[in-house]
């Protein structure tokens, strides 16, 4: 600090810790909801200390049914998000690379017509276009499937962008020296491209299965069979059952284990985390 | 080891801009060229040329006799030392070093001695495990030239190698370079804008001037004979003195007033670029061929770099004496300028006369 | 980049996977959504009808869709505002503490990796009308809150909700942003003489500016697209049309109403706004670089 102003300090940290406490506040109240029994909601405030009615509501939710109307048990649910997740992240970290990789490294006819192709999408989030590729979906008989859950959420070239900027950014003379050296384009492409885009792929992985769970909308039209439902979108249709009979206790564990996989993922990948985010999109 | 010969090559990109119109160069087994120029004379260009990173639009480059126009960098046999070293950041010196052997299929064994061997050589056998950011820039350059040398290749190509370091380190490099191509024997293309570092590493040098090549030859030979005014002031430090003069009768006459008149044996008549190079002007103490006033000195200790104007003509010029010399600013100093030091070039050709 | 590979098929073959799923999952729907704002189909999709610009004009002459796109702004500019200016001072403070900096932002961060769907059921519960702490207390304060049926608290909630979840990443940005000015720039106005505020105002701020302007195309991105799922999950769109924003009217008329044009010319008039924003994002990188 230029100089030093104990006040100004104190205030900095005043500050902070208020806003950690309004934004953890939410949290607070759900896991100290998920402690009690479904009946201990609806007359006067919700309860903001924990109750003992812990282990029943975990339990029930993790392992027997979610309640509130879904009937497959949260981990299931959860097993659907981490395929569908994985899937977008993996999918999309993949066909990216190997097109970024075409676009930047190779010369061939039609690269601008299929460069601009895929960078049209660029911004075209699914909820624009979800009438039309619900159809297209329908029509390819995927709904109610893995694959239908993650392949038309690939379609995007956020990643591609990214990549293709990582690898411009590259410097010239590194290729030259690795053809020089007899490296093809698939050994360049394992041996050095690959190690040295690793930090760019791990912030992007990160980035992408946080996009991949938290999926809502695109699961909701497409999964009609609880089999498949995904653990975000099911928060939907335990929230729509008859206004009174909500159990808010199982719902506020669900939602905890909605948001647990992300958040650890965020906060343990935070540095790769935050500069991929912060450089990525500059 | 190998000869490489260019043959009327040229370098035209598809915009249509002449790079490179046609240079021939005969290089023999072992020898040490150095393409030298300012930036953009195509040095580089020609270098990429023949490692094969650039198209050959004109022309035909061979190799040990063998068409090398078509053939990928790699099925050329040579090996290239980049000016920024293009180390892979992710692998260790050993790992750097022995990549193009392991791409050609190379036994592991055969690979690790080879490396070692030349790990040895350079002096790096104990940073082998390191990674490329571990390592100071002497050490990068010297792993730079290691990764070449394991390949024993039929030719060396360097791209302005030493320009990323400090002025102690580039002399020392310099000589070390200069002294592993004498031992290993391997031609050697090297690129630069520094003439200090082409006089001292070259058998023969190449001078470029936009595309052209100016003038092939051994240093002494350009130093002492330049072919073109454009040599002359690219060859020596400081750059020689050169003056637009003209010659008749026997005259070289300077200024437009024809304030300085010298007696000239030489029968060309016309306008003439006239050069003399700033250590070759003698210090007289009675009335010499004419005066310099003294603007600025530099005192270098080991010698002494005097600049001033001509007085009677505008021209700037500079006298290099040897040991310590302390002259008045705005002083007159008398000079000669002996005629078997002249450098004369038409002025039209722009041909040494 | 002038170094590539001499390859005639492989490049085929490494940009077929993006290419095949773009042409499947994004050309294809984009050109039925184009298409289909043209027609108008009965509800059992058994026929249908070529009417030229009927879809857009009804569209046009449509005071709910107008109000969508009211709701919409209001919305938007009140996610980004609010999101802006809370994410700017927590990173100020912030990026003066020196021990403990990384603690704070690892507190602070967490949200991002909420679904907005989540984000937006945690707010409900507290800001539920007959349980909630918070409406609880607004009305022990003498404020009446019931966003079931009030069109302005309904509005209140999801932009709570949907700001909660974007501080973080605004928060990031702009830390990286003051972390990025240079230290010598702050010491020299200290030595000129001006305290914390004012360089604040006079220094920082001015640099931060192209930090500030992206994040605030981004967040309106955000609020136009991706927040969906907090709108669906606490309010659907009501009471009435309070909190309808474009993006739930477009899934509303389609899946709901069953109005496939309507929906569709929906659709294309949105990739209009989405193509205009890129525009607008590609131009403000280019001015970035220079800056």
């Amino acid at each position: 600090m230029i100089e030093n102003r104990p006040w100004l300090t104190f205030i900095s940290h005043s500050v902070l810790i208020l806003g950690i406490i309004a934004v953890a506040l939410p949290i607070w109240v759900a896991i100290v909801a998920s402690t009690h029994p479904a009946e201990a909601f609806g007359q006067g405030s919700v309860p903001l200390w924990f109750g003992n009615y812990a282990t029943e509501t975990w339990q029930t939710v993790l392992f027997s049914a979610a309640g509130n109307g879904v009937d497959v048990p949260v981990w299931q649910m959860m097993f659907n998000s981490l395929v569908m997740a994985l899937g977008i992240a993996f999918g999309k970290i993949v066909i990216s690379l190997i097109s970024a990789y075409a676009i930047v490294f190779f010369r061939f006819p039609f690269r601008s017509l299929c460069f601009w192709l895929i960078f049209m999408t660029l911004m075209l989030p699914v909820e624009v276009r979800i009438l039309p590729t619900y159809e297209v979906v329908a029509k390819l008989n995927l709904l109610n499937s893995y694959t239908g859950l993650a392949l038309p959420l690939i379609a995007s070239a956020t990643a591609t962008f990214l990549f293709r900027q990582a690898f411009m950014a590259m410097p010239g003379e590194l290729v030259e020296a690795a053809r020089m050296d007899g490296a093809g384009p698939i050994r360049f492409f394992f041996d050095i491209l690959l190690p040295l885009t690793r930090t760019n792929i791990a912030a992007l992985f990160v980035i992408l299965f946080i996009y991949g769970w938290n999926q809502y909308l695109w699961p909701l039209l497409i999964t009609t069979d609880d089999a498949y439902y995904t653990l975000v979108m099911s928060i939907k249709r335990m929230v729509s059952v008859a206004d009174g009979a909500i159990e808010w206790n199982s719902i506020m564990a669900t939602t905890i284990l909605a948001m647990l996989p992300p958040v650890a993922v965020v906060i343990g990948m935070q540095k790769i985390f935050v500069k991929g985010l912060v450089d990525s999109e500059k | 080891m190998a000869a490489v010969v260019l043959n009327k090559v040229g370098k035209k990109y598809p915009n249509g801009f002449h790079a490179i119109p046609s240079i021939d160069l005969d290089i023999k087994d072992g020898e040490f060229i150095v393409l030298v120029g300012p930036s953009g004379c195509g040095k580089s260009t020609l270098l990429r040329m023949v490692a094969g990173l650039e198209t050959i639009s004109d022309g035909e480059l061979s190799i040990n006799g063998t068409r090398m126009n078509e053939r990928e960098p790699a099925e050329r046999d040579i090996a290239m030392v980049f000016q920024s070293y293009a180390l892979y950041p992710h692998m260790s010196v050993a790992g750097n070093m022995g990549y193009g052997l392991k791409n050609r299929g190379v036994d592991k064994e055969v690979i690790e001695q080879k490396v070692n061997d030349v790990a040895a050589m350079l002096d790096l056998s104990h940073l082998l495990d390191r990674k490329p950011k571990q390592l100071s820039g002497g050490q990068r350059q010297r792993v730079a030239m290691g990764r070449a040398m394991v390949r024993d290749p039929q030719v060396f190509l360097f791209d302005e190698p030493l320009s990323n370091l400090d002025a102690k380190l580039r002399v020392q490099m310099r000589v070390e370079i200069r002294q592993l191509q004498r031992k290993l024997g391997t031609t050697t293309l090297y690129v630069t804008h520094d003439q200090v570092e082409a006089m001292t590493l070259a058998d023969r040098l190449v001078v470029l001037n936009q595309g052209h090549a100016e003038q092939v030859g051994s240093p002494l030979d350009l130093y002492e004979r330049p072919a073109t005014p454009f040599v002359a002031a690219f060859i020596g430090s400081p750059a020689m003195n050169l003056f637009s003069a003209h010659l008749q009768q026997n005259k070289l006459i300077l200024g437009q007033n024809e304030s300085i008149m010298l007696e000239c044996d030489h029968s060309f008549e016309g306008q003439v670029v006239w050069g003399i190079r700033p250590e070759h002007l003698e210090v007289t103490e009675t009335e010499g061929d004419f005066k310099m006033r003294v603007k600025a000195v530099e005192s270098l200790g080991a010698e002494t770099l005097i600049y001033g104007a001509i007085e009677g003509v505008n021209e700037e010029v500079v006298l290099r004496l040897s040991g310590p010399h302390q002259p008045e600013i705005n002083s007159n100093i008398e000079l000669n300028a002996p005629q078997d030091k002249w450098h004369l070039f038409d002025a039209n050709t722009q041909q040494r006369l | 980049m002038t170094v590539t590979f001499p390859h005639k098929t492989l490049p085929w073959l490494l940009i077929a996977p993006q290419l095949l799923v773009t042409l499947i999952f994004f050309l294809w729907p984009a050109g039925q959504a184009i298409e289909q704002a043209f027609y108008q189909e009965d509800a059992f999709g058994l026929s249908r009808e070529f009417v030229a610009l009927e879809n857009f004009i009804e569209l046009l002459q449509d005071p709910y869709y107008y109000n969508s796109i009211g709701v919409t702004l209001v919305f938007s500019m009140a996610v980004a505002v609010s999101g802006l200016s809370i994410a700017l001072v927590l990173a100020t403070m912030a990026d003066r503490i020196i021990r403990g900096q990384m603690v704070y932002q690892t507190l602070l961060i967490w949200p991002y990796a909420v679904a907005p769907a989540l984000a937006g059921v945690l707010w409900w519960i507290l800001f539920d009308p007959a349980q909630g702490p918070i409406a609880l207390w607004l009305e022990y304060m003498g404020i009446e809150w019931d966003h079931f049926v009030n069109g302005g608290d309904a509005m209140i909630l999801v932009v709570i909700a949907a700001t909660w979840k974007q501080i973080s990443y605004n928060f990031l940005f702009f830390l990286a942003g003051l972390q990025a000015i240079p230290r010598s720039l702050i010491e020299a106005a200290a030595i000129d003489g001006a305290g914390p505020v004012r360089r604040f105002w006079d220094i920082v701020f001015p640099l931060l500016s192209p930090t500030a302007f992206f994040l605030l195309v981004m967040n309106i991105v955000y609020a136009f697209f991706e927040t969906f799922g907090v709108i669906d999950a606490t309010t659907a769109g009501g009471p009435g049309q309070s909190t309808k924003i474009l993006v739930y009217k477009v899934y509303e008329d389609g899946f709901v109403g069953l109005d496939l044009g309507g929906s569709a010319a929906q659709s294309v008039i949105l990739m209009m706004i989405v193509g205009l924003m890129t525009v607008v994002q590609f131009r403000f990188i280019e001015r970035k670089v220079q800056y």
